[in-house]
């Protein structure tokens, strides 16, 4: 590995306490990722997949291990400077689509740059809109969306916050397999053409195949570089 | 912070127009024009009916003193800006010729009257008119009685101790003729200004000075608090309360009334605030998860959904406010002219009521379950579960529990009430939990067979028995209150329709001499005239009380004005039956008590007023004979029935041989006001009363508050509604995913309308039942403690409740959750599969 590192994570582990019983999501996760890179996580229902994408994501907290995200010691942070940290590099693309559902699709992608403060979040948000294909409907509510359409719109939330990182919690689970990659193929292009890392979480091995590298969870283990 | 603000004010707008923060909106809104309009109407209402009845004191307010008062006092109330004026009342001998008479002396300067008009006429029995102010110097003007006792007319001179007075005019009416009903004369009044070169008017002579005030209460107000503290035992400042207790006890029920149902109002719209925040909070859930992965902090979350608050607030402040404006105009306007003329314009009182309490409201009920959002983990984008340490419920509670208390003392203005309302709200709630876990036990055999539409009904009441125990509480609760406003509202004019029924005596007769008795039972039986028992009256103060100084033995404090009967002569009266409208509270009537010349019944504030009980001892003196009595009873009277009523009345062994006249009451309809110059023309001696005005007054404050009691009735209806509908709506999402499925396996609608039907009219049954246990209870409270009203329970009530609740719950139910089956099943397992 030659480029700059953006996301490096070493040792972390997650486990909950249970009556009785101490359950380990994750054991002793290593993992680097170089800046523009895609990297697919796969493995099982139950394996670790998202457990690892909220921790790399800083959507959590490990209970062993440190997380370095372009540079900066997250694990060290608290909540407050994370969510700073994540306003300004990181973006998220989710399984169900997380749209508000009171909002047309204009105002939910313009929602991250309204709560950043950034300048002219409409014009940001109608660019991006048009780019993932919605120009036409911007003023629709999700409901009044197929749910390619609803994904296209996270999609375009996501990148309108011109985010470093963009992190995917399996983004084809709820579409079937045509729209699924018609989806795959616009979040491909436009991690192309951002420049943006792509960590993405699936079970799918041949959505895994179109990533620059692949891990594979077993038990909260990495079993497979 | 800026950026916060800014966004939250969007938010809004996108959540309106969303529909989300409607029930939110409305329920606020409600609460606030609820509030307002009632404050508003009591407010005006209020202020009408203190400036009409000033007409019957001749004033707002009236000092009373045996000695003239420090300069000072009436320079006080020159600088705070009331209008004054002043009297004399004394008893004096007046002389025409060789005729003398006994004669009540009212002695008046410029001013008087300063409220209401005096009714004379030109000659004896002659036609009334009405004027606003007194003789002139060097004239009077005499009760027709008073001038044939001394055998002169109008335009002749009587004397009064050293001055000669030209009778100018016959009077025949003062507005301030109350209280002291039974004057020891015929009344003459004259000019202040004349009262010096009477001489009658000596160092040591008995003599009442009054000093009549007028301004806004809130003035009066400030004077009475600047005037108490210098009172002196013997000096009184009388109001409307003091002065006229039939009107004030009207008034005051009116008001608790009022406060009543505005406390039940923003009990309601409470309620459903915090229903609705609860669902918006809930809702807000996913997008507080996705604006945190999105990088906003806590504290930028708290400030969105303050400012959201915030705007929300002042937004049903202002819609309410309007709108509470509008219903109490909608309210004068449809009271037309039941209402009196020029309704004095609300203060700004009722506009901040109004407004506190939107905000109020706000903070108690919706900020709790906002303020969960901003300790939201945003790991809930990834897994639904994740919520993080939520805030204590007890919190929560606690802020809404404080709320409801503060804002219940704040509107109701008493403790009594703020505890009796949150203690039928306990019961409620306690045994809806009890309900709600009996249903939890007992429904688990049922389990969930689709096939059955009460099966489905009651496999869903269990389901749900933990989302149902809030439901059934909130239900029972909106029921209670309502059962609780209907029924005190039935009662309160019930009460005062029995207390002045049509044909309620309205005119007192006085001073009838014994041998009149019998010759007026005839005046009276020959022209089909309806009168009250004929008392027998005498005069008589009380000298000791259990072989002590009265003042003395009164509990320490309660020696101040009121000590009617011990500085100052009392009528006392005997009869073998109980006068109609009392009751024995304690004591045998007719029983006498042994080792006392007689045996005397108290009427029960009398009697705690002086600190005395069943077998004191009383020493009176009546004339020059004193007279030792026991306490046999002590009785509760009705001082509003317009009866002949008396603090003590004896057992009539021996009294007839103290000098006494006799009194009773009668009622005379207007057309047939003339008969009283026949009655005057053939008793001479007698004097009349008259209290129909008094009781028309009653009459229409009675009618008006009870359209200002529908109104708020309305209101309360309204609010209860709506917590019905925000409480059905928060257990949609559920019911459709639910219902949606079943559909989609081939449940006939039929069967899911019918299941839903089942299953709400089981919890309004279930919600009748328990608002009847919990409306009794607060029912009794608010009889004996707030209203004064013998409790009584009310059988119908339960048979009504569970079956209203089931049509009211029911019917609810079923319009807001009818979308259910008209949405396909596909589009319902999309929006929330």
């Amino acid at each position: 590995m030659t480029g700059k590192l953006i996301l490096e994570a070493r040792q972390l582990s997650r486990s909950v306490t249970l009556p009785g019983a101490t359950l380990t999501i994750l054991d002793g996760v290593d993992l680097q990722v170089e800046q523009g890179q895609s990297l697919a996580i796969i493995g099982a229902s139950g394996s670790g997949k998202s457990t690892l994408l909220g921790l790399l994501a800083g959507l959590d907290e490990p209970t062993q291990g440190t997380v370095w995200l372009d540079g900066v010691e997250i694990t060290a942070l608290d909540e407050e400077a994370r969510a700073r940290l994540r306003a300004q590099r990181v973006g998220f693309v989710f399984q169900s689509f997380q749209l508000l559902h009171g909002l047309t699709a204009l105002e939910n992608v313009m929602l991250p740059a309204e709560l950043n403060g950034l300048a002219d979040p409409r014009q940001q948000a109608l660019e991006w809109l048009t780019r993932v294909g919605l120009a036409g409907r911007i003023n629709h509510y999700p409901r009044q969306l197929s749910g390619g359409e609803q994904q296209r719109v996270a999609i375009a939330r996501a990148f309108a916050s011109r985010p470093k990182l963009l992190f995917a919690d399996e983004p084809t689970g709820n579409l079937d397999t045509v729209t699924a990659g018609a989806v795959i193929d616009l979040l491909f292009e436009l991690n192309r053409s951002a420049g943006t890392t792509l960590i993405l979480v699936t079970h799918d091995h041949a959505l895994a195949e179109r990533c620059d590298r692949r891990i594979e969870l077993r038990a909260g283990a990495v079993v497979n570089h | 912070m800026s950026r916060s603000l800014g966004f939250a004010g969007r938010l809004l707008l996108r959540h309106l127009r969303g529909g989300e923060l409607n029930v939110l909106l409305w329920a606020l809104t409600l609460a606030v024009a609820t509030v307002s309009s009632i404050a508003l109407f009591a407010d005006r209402l209020q202020r009408a009916i203190v400036e009409e009845s000033g007409a019957f004191l001749a004033a707002d307010q009236v000092l009373t003193s045996p000695d003239p008062v420090p300069q000072a006092w009436l320079d006080q109330a020159e600088r705070l800006g009331l209008r004054q004026a002043r009297g004399v009342r004394f008893a004096s001998m007046s002389f025409a010729g060789s005729a003398m008479q006994l004669t009540a002396v009212a002695a008046y300067g410029a001013g008087y009257p300063l409220k209401g008009e005096l009714k004379v006429s030109a000659e004896p029995f002659g036609a009334e008119e009405q004027v606003a102010q007194g003789p002139e110097p060097g004239t009077a003007w005499a009760e027709a009685r008073l001038l044939a006792l001394l055998g002169i007319g109008v335009g002749d001179q009587l004397e009064l101790g050293a001055a000669r007075l030209r009778i100018t005019r016959v009077l025949v009416g003062e507005p301030d003729l109350g209280g002291d009903y039974f004057s020891v004369g015929p009344r003459l009044l004259m000019h202040l200004d004349d009262l010096a070169a009477t001489q009658v008017v000596q160092p040591g002579s008995r003599v009442e000075y009054r000093y009549l005030f007028a301004a806004a209460p809130d003035r009066l107000r400030d004077y009475g608090d600047w005037l108490r503290t210098r009172l002196t035992p013997v000096q009184r400042w009388i109001g409307l309360k003091e002065g006229r207790p039939p009107l004030a006890t009207a008034v005051g029920r009116a008001e608790q009334f009022l406060l009543l149902g505005g406390s039940l109002g923003v009990l309601l719209c409470g309620a459903a605030v915090a229903l609705a925040a609860r669902r918006f909070s809930e809702d807000q859930l996913d997008a507080v998860a996705v604006m945190k992965s999105f990088g906003a902090t806590s504290g930028q979350v708290l400030r969105i959904y303050l400012a959201l608050l915030l705007y929300l607030g002042t937004l049903a402040v202002i819609i309410g406010e309007l709108l509470g404006l509008l219903l109490q105009h909608l309210v004068i306007w449809s009271l037309g002219d039941a209402l009196p003329k020029q309704l004095p314009a609300a203060g700004w009182l009722p506009w901040s009521i109004g407004a506190l309490t939107g905000f109020l409201c706000l903070a108690a009920f919706a900020l709790p379950p906002l303020l969960r959002l901003r300790a939201l983990s945003p790991l809930r984008v990834l897994r639904r579960d994740a919520i993080s340490a939520p805030i204590s419920t007890t919190l929560s509670h606690a802020a809404a529990l404080l709320g409801m208390m503060a804002l219940l003392r704040w509107y109701g203005g008493s403790w009594r009430l703020t505890l009796l309302l949150l203690l039928g709200l306990g019961v409620a709630a306690a045994v809806s939990a009890l309900f709600s876990w009996l249903l939890l036990r007992g429904g688990r055999r049922l389990g969930m067979q689709a096939g059955n539409l009460w099966r489905l009904a009651l496999a869903g009441l269990q389901r749900r028995a933990r989302s149902n125990y809030l439901q059934v509480l909130v239900f029972s609760v909106v029921l209670m209150l309502l059962l609780i406003i209907i029924v005190v509202r039935t009662a309160l004019i019930d009460e005062w329709r029995r207390q002045l029924p049509e044909g309620a005596p309205n005119h007192f007769a006085l001073n009838i001499a014994p041998q009149s008795v019998e010759p007026l039972r005839t005046f009276f039986a020959s022209r089909q005239i309806a009168a009250a028992v004929i008392y027998p009256v005498a005069r008589g103060r009380i000298t000791a009380i259990n072989g002590e100084s009265p003042l003395a033995a009164a509990p320490p404090d309660q020696t101040q004005p009121e000590n009617y009967g011990v500085d100052r002569e009392i009528n006392l009266s005997w009869s073998t039956e109980l006068p109609t409208g009392n009751r024995i509270i304690a004591g045998v009537w007719g029983q006498s008590v042994a080792g006392a010349e007689v045996t005397v019944s108290l009427e029960q504030e009398f009697a705690s007023r002086h600190g005395l009980g069943l077998g004191d001892r009383l020493t009176l003196r009546i004339g020059e004979t004193e007279l030792l009595a026991r306490v046999g009873t002590l009785r509760r009277v009705e001082w509003d029935s317009m009866q002949p009523n008396f603090y003590l009345l004896f057992q009539p062994d021996g009294m007839e041989r103290f000098p006494h006249t006799y009194l009773t009451s009668f009622y005379l309809p207007p057309e047939r006001k003339l008969l009283l110059n026949e009655l005057l023309r053939a008793f001479p001696s007698t004097s009349v009363i008259e209290v129909d005005a008094l009781i028309r007054q009653i009459q229409r404050i009675v009618s008006q508050v009870t359209q200002a009691i529908n109104l708020v009735l309305l209101l309360i209806l309204l609010s209860g509604l709506l917590v019905l509908v925000a409480s059905v709506r928060a257990s949609m999402e559920e019911r459709f995913l639910e219902n949606g499925l079943l559909r989609a396996l081939g449940a006939s609608r039929r069967l899911i309308l019918g299941s839903l039907l089942a299953e709400f009219s089981l919890l309004g049954a279930a919600a009748g039942l328990l608002a009847v246990v919990g409306a009794e209870l607060a029912l009794w409270g608010l009889y004996r403690e707030i209203f004064r009203i013998a409790p009584t329970w009310h059988p119908l009530l339960w048979l009504l409740a569970p079956p209203l609740g089931a049509l009211l719950v029911g019917g609810t139910g079923l319009l807001v959750s009818r979308r259910v089956v008209s949405t396909p099943p596909m589009q319902v397992l999309r929006e929330y599969g």
